[in-house]
């Protein structure tokens, strides 16, 4: 600021300083001025388009990340398992989880000749191969004829008899299976709509 | 305040990716019977069986069937792969529409050493002889097998009393009647060549 003395620099500078004082109509005529003008008004789309400006933080994005990949990994899971129980071949070939649980279920008697036996149980994949149901533990019918008639789904099933809760039997009047992975084979029993096939 | 809200959704994630990793490993519930390393191994299977629309069912059932015969958790896991096997190649044979009745007894079948031909053998006899479902022949030729009578002889029995339209009840009595035979000391192949041929020759009544 060569050749402006300070003495007029500092009084420019003290006059700036001094507050401004508008009178209360000044701010009430800017008001109503402003009010009269249109509107702006942002439609949806108006704001969707509009380019915007997004501060990501690392930490919340990585979260965000996360959660989503763990719902579409849920989302997966769940529609895999529906898929398989709806698709599992055609629409009545679902798991049993589902609706061959709920197959209508017909009586079906299991008879056993065990004169030793003191119990005598029948386990199949029609209960889980659970020797505790009552509704499968057959009775002594007298001269070592042990039966039970109890209802079981429409379909292929196997089964055998558990005879005091250690050994397991096969029904030697049933068509038997093969199927000795675990030591001896099982029978088979084909349910059909109130047709008993064994 | 910021740190607490990382903390919370942290915390979010965890849980999240928590019930996911449960329900893979879990599956099904009645699986809860065995160790967890059985589980897993089953649990994968079973995955594969979903992925190949193959039924699961009859996977988890063969696995609770050994988990109550006390068997061990490898041979359970070497069953359950035997058994997903058998069925792939069953529904291969009996093709996409097999129900899971007749994907069941096809594995069987196949168990008991059927050869896969065999089973689409009969999936085409029995259709052009009007019979919907497969599963009860399918029952009777495992069962001829498990008797003594040789695969060859069993697989030719069943597709004769099929081609000749033998109803359920007539495989019933057919299979019974074999049965008492064998019994009473009839050789196996013998019993089943003859009442079969006197099923067919009574026009699809077995005798």
């Amino acid at each position: 600021m060569r050749g402006i003395p300070e003495s007029w620099i500092q009084r420019v500078v003290a006059e700036l300083r001094r507050p401004v004082r508008f009178d209360e109509e000044f701010d009430r005529n800017v008001m109503t001025a402003v009010r009269s003008m249109p509107r702006h008004r942002y439609r949806a789309w108006t704001r969707v388009l509009r380019p915007r400006t997004i501060t990501i933080r690392p930490l919340i994005s990585a979260v965000a990340a996360v959660l989503l990949l763990a719902i579409t990994l849920s989302l997966g899971h769940a529609i895999g398992t529906r898929r398989a129980s709806v698709a599992s071949g055609s629409g009545d070939t679902t798991d049993r989880g589902g609706s061959l649980r709920s197959r209508p279920k017909h009586p079906v008697q299991f008879v056993l000749v065990a004169p030793t036996a003191r119990k005598v149980q029948v386990v199949g994949d029609f209960n889980d191969w659970d020797a505790s149901h009552a509704e499968y533990s057959a009775q002594h019918r007298g001269g070592g004829v042990w039966s039970v008639t109890a209802a079981v789904p429409e379909g292929h099933h196997r089964y055998s008899f558990v005879v005091d809760d250690s050994v397991w039997v096969a029904d030697p009047t049933a068509p038997r299976l093969l199927d000795d992975d675990f030591g001896m084979p099982n029978s088979a029993l084909v349910v059909e709509g109130g047709d008993l096939t064994r | 305040m910021r740190a607490g809200r990382s903390v919370v959704g942290a915390w979010c994630v965890a849980l999240s990716l928590a019930q996911v990793a449960r329900a893979q490993l879990r599956g099904d519930g009645r699986l809860a019977k065995l160790d967890s390393t059985t589980r897993v191994a089953v649990n994968v299977v079973v995955d594969s069986a979903r992925k190949a629309r193959l039924p699961t069912e009859p996977l988890i059932d063969k696995a609770l069937e050994g988990a109550k015969r006390g068997a061990s958790g490898e041979r359970i896991v070497t069953a359950v792969r035997g058994l997903f096997a058998d069925l792939r190649t069953a529904r291969s044979a009996l093709g996409p529409s097999a129900s899971i009745d007749e994907l069941n007894a096809g594995a069987n079948a196949l168990h008991a050493g059927l050869p896969m031909r065999n089973l689409a053998q009969l999936r085409t006899v029995s259709q052009h002889a009007g019979r919907a479902h497969v599963t009860l022949p399918l029952t009777v030729a495992t069962d001829l097998v498990s008797r003594g009578v040789p695969v060859g002889v069993a697989s030719d029995v069943v597709l004769s009393l099929a081609r000749a339209g033998l109803r359920d009840a007539d495989f019933t009595m057919f299979q019974r009647n074999v049965r008492l035979d064998i019994e009473h000391g009839a050789d196996a192949a013998t019993a089943a060549q003859t009442r079969a041929r006197g099923a067919v020759l009574h026009g699809g009544r077995a005798t």
